[in-house]
């Protein structure tokens, strides 16, 4: 089944280069519908006017994490359910423990590529189909 | 107190000495006796220098303690064997991921120079494609930012270091210090932030995947 590319996108990272990226490789992509965000914070703001499918969130960010803004997700019945992959420098084993714990789909490391950014959000929504 | 001791023993002694003007032999209970006053008279001098020697010895001993307390806050093994080496790995990791994207985007900027222009839809599928690769190289910006932040917290924390031992040499109070790290070290600690890993370090993708 092929991935809609119709997806309501929230990408969240607190450097302005990085969201620059992230948002024209999902162009690219074929992702249109993409919304930012420059901290946890910012991100559950937005989230009370919009409905995403899916969050992209950097991991290390002021005030608010994005460990701390994917706990908060899966604590709000609303927008609990929303798919949410974590893309980070964030390299160490036990912090892909505690992001998965937290109920994170999947979790991409920087530098990485369109191809990996592509295959994690097509994993994300076949485990969904499945 | 000791020395007035001292001096109600000595008429005593004068007298015996100067009232009679022949010399006389002094039997030996009278030796003893006076020996015995001598000594009773400098017990108070003896007990009161022994117990400023204590205090004297009591309060060197605490300085000694509180210098080495204040020396070892500025622990300069963790400073040379941990974090200027770290922070000399950081700045490896700068300039190799600087030298990769650098050559990265100008090899893709020449591929695009030699792409063909005759046939338009070709000629932009092609640049879009290595505007991708452009993007991609761009993701080296937010790694080096975070690895020269790493840096700034190292130098904070050897920045504090130096300011323990310049007060202790101006032999000012001194503030105790009793977590080494930065209070941003100690907040990234708490939120589980290291940071991108070194090469051979951390974890890759394919580990990450395996753990999904």
């Amino acid at each position: 089944m092929p991935l809609n590319r119709n997806l309501r996108i929230l990408i969240v990272d607190d450097y302005s280069t990085m969201l620059r990226i992230l948002r024209n490789l999902l162009k690219q992509l074929g992702f249109e519908d993409v919304q930012e965000a420059t901290d946890g914070q910012a991100a559950l703001a937005l989230f009370e006017n919009h409905t995403f499918d899916l969050v992209i969130s950097d991991w290390n960010m002021e005030p608010m994490t994005g460990f701390q803004l994917l706990k908060s997700v899966r604590s709000r019945p609303a927008i609990a359910a929303t798919k949410f992959i974590m893309i980070t420098a964030e390299s160490a084993t036990e912090n892909v423990i505690e992001a998965k714990k937290a109920g994170v789909n999947n979790y991409i490391i920087k530098p990485f590529t369109s191809e990996v950014l592509l295959g994690k959000i097509e994993t994300v929504f076949a485990q969904q189909v499945a | 107190m000791g020395q007035s001791h001292i001096y109600e023993a000595s008429p005593e002694l004068e007298n015996e000495n100067t009232n009679g003007s022949e010399e006389r032999e002094i039997p030996l209970y009278e030796v003893i006796a006076m020996a015995e006053k001598v000594t009773s008279a400098l017990k108070p001098l003896v007990r009161s220098l022994d117990k400023s020697m204590y205090r004297e010895l009591k309060d060197m001993l605490r300085n000694i303690e509180e210098l080495r307390g204040d020396l070892s806050m500025v622990d300069p093994d963790d400073i040379f064997s941990r974090r200027i080496p770290e922070m000399g790995k950081e700045l490896g990791a700068i300039v190799a991921a600087t030298e990769v994207a650098t050559n990265t985007i100008m090899s893709i900027a020449e591929q695009v120079m030699e792409v063909k222009h005759e046939d338009p839809k070709q000629y932009a599928e092609a640049v879009q494609q290595h505007m991708m690769a452009i993007f991609e190289a761009c993701t080296f910006q937010d790694l080096t930012g975070q690895r020269v932040t790493r840096i700034i917290q190292t130098i904070e924390v050897i920045e504090q270091r130096i300011e323990v031992l310049c007060r202790l040499i101006e032999n000012n109070q001194i503030t105790p210090m009793a977590d080494k790290s930065s209070d941003t070290e100690k907040r990234n600690k708490e939120r589980l932030c290291n940071g991108p890993a070194n090469e051979g370090e951390g974890i890759n993708q394919e580990a990450v995947d395996a753990m999904f």
